[in-house]
């Protein structure tokens, strides 16, 4: 085991040491292994969840009698029910010898931000809404479709790079303000281009370049709109979103910023239930 | 909107709803909605392009296929949400007695929201799909309507 810690990421490293080598939990009794519980009976193993559809009842109501055993291909496994947390995922060895990551605490994912088409990672807050239930919120589990609060200043940062501007800048008069931006950009924009400009001989082709560089951003902002409800959002350095993917199943908790039509709709939920 | 009267936001799965850019593809009326062709000649209804349900089991809106067996028979019951209940007669040969007997099946399938007013005693035309829920592996693709109560109770078969 490697003892030496630089950082908070290494520290995950270690704990998903055996998520690298799944051999690891492979070679375990099954009592052992994490997330999975069953009999063992002399040498036999029984089965706790069985996925066959054998024991339910027929069309008509009438019961169906037992003429197999459970099989192993048809077991389900106990549910993930990842929290809030440190990170702490487990692989799982699937039919087939493929694995599993059981995700059982997470504190970050990939969000994309549908409208602009980017993502960036970045940690979740809070789990504030699930329609299929109330308990999962209580509990702040993670599960697919569970909305919840996640920080928005990766995507603040991308916003001013990618645009120029600050989310939430009052609007001045066009003319005005690419006025003033353009004189303000390019005594900014100097100190940190020379670095990169090392290259660039010319006068006049950085000279260009930069020109280009900020008219693209003024291009990049004619006509375009962020909702108010998402610049107010953006002022808190919260977002709510959408999760996306299955944390018990791949080991992840990624989705996307909720938006337009649905974000209202969340939100109007969650006003109701303030209310109450 | 009254669609939206679950507790979960209803939308249909291939549409991006706050794209603010157009969405290249099909519109209708302004709104972006994902309607496609189940194929083998049968026509979308009317009510599935200019509608706005969401039903992810709809054959036209959603996301199932039709493939497989197509039957068509008598609505039995309409009692559920979204699903039918449909009687399939037919008759049984006994070679003993060189005649016939008649039995019947009943089989549930989804109904989509575009068939409204399906009503006990219509002719439905059912297509297969992948098992929608414990006892539903049919999906209605074409509607009927029919006069008359008495439609229900007559040996029909198709």
């Amino acid at each position: 085991m490697i003892t030496f810690i630089i950082c908070n990421q290494f520290i995950t490293i270690l704990e998903t040491n055996e998520w690298s080598n799944p051999l690891k939990t492979y070679g375990k009794k099954p009592e052992e292994r994490a997330g999975h519980t069953s009999v063992v009976v002399g040498h036999k193993m029984i089965m706790g969840i069985s996925r066959a559809k054998d024991k339910k009842r027929k069309l008509t109501g009438g019961k169906r009698k037992k003429w197999r055993s459970k099989r192993q291909a048809r077991i389900g496994r106990p549910p993930a029910n990842t929290k809030l947390g440190p990170k702490l995922i487990r692989p799982v060895r699937t039919h087939g010898g493929n694995t599993k990551y059981r995700a059982l605490r997470l504190d970050s994912g990939n969000w994309s931000w549908g409208s602009e088409a980017i993502s960036r990672k970045t940690r979740i807050l809070d789990v504030v809404y699930n329609a299929s239930n109330n308990e999962l919120v209580r509990t702040k589990t993670l599960v697919k479709g569970a909305i919840v609060i996640i920080d928005a200043t990766p995507f603040k940062q991308w916003y001013k790079q990618f645009y120029g501007e600050n989310i939430g800048d009052k609007k001045m008069k066009k003319k005005e303000k690419e006025n003033k931006e353009k004189e303000t950009e390019e005594k900014k924009e100097e100190p940190n281009q020379k670095q990169l400009r090392q290259k660039w001989k010319n006068k006049n082709e950085r000279k260009k370049k930069m020109k280009k560089y900020i008219q693209k951003k003024v291009k990049r902002r004619e006509g375009h709109v962020i909702s108010k409800q998402l610049i107010d959002q953006f002022k808190k350095g919260k977002l709510f979103a959408s999760i996306s993917s299955r944390p018990g199943q791949c080991g992840r908790c990624d989705g996307y910023i909720l938006e337009g039509a649905e974000l209202d709709f969340y939100v109007h939920k969650l006003k109701t239930k303030k209310k109450k | 909107m009254t669609e939206q009267n679950q507790r979960a936001f209803q939308k249909q799965k291939g549409v991006f709803v706050s794209d603010k850019r157009r969405v290249l593809g099909r519109w209708v009326k302004g709104k972006s909605r994902l309607v496609k062709k189940i194929g083998l000649d049968f026509k979308t209804p009317k009510e599935a392009i200019e509608g706005t349900y969401i039903d992810k089991k709809c054959p036209f809106t959603g996301n199932v296929s039709i493939r497989g067996r197509i039957l068509r028979g008598v609505v039995i019951s309409t009692k559920m949400e979204r699903t039918i209940i449909i009687r399939r007669d037919y008759l049984h040969y006994l070679k003993k007695y060189n005649r016939f007997e008649k039995r019947h099946r009943n089989l549930p399938a989804h109904c989509s929201p575009c068939f409204k007013h399906v009503k006990p005693g219509d002719i439905v035309t059912i297509g297969q799909t992948r098992p929608l829920s414990k006892t539903v592996h049919f999906n209605v693709i074409k509607w009927e309507p029919q006069q008359g109560v008495d439609a229900v109770k007559q040996f029909r078969q198709f």
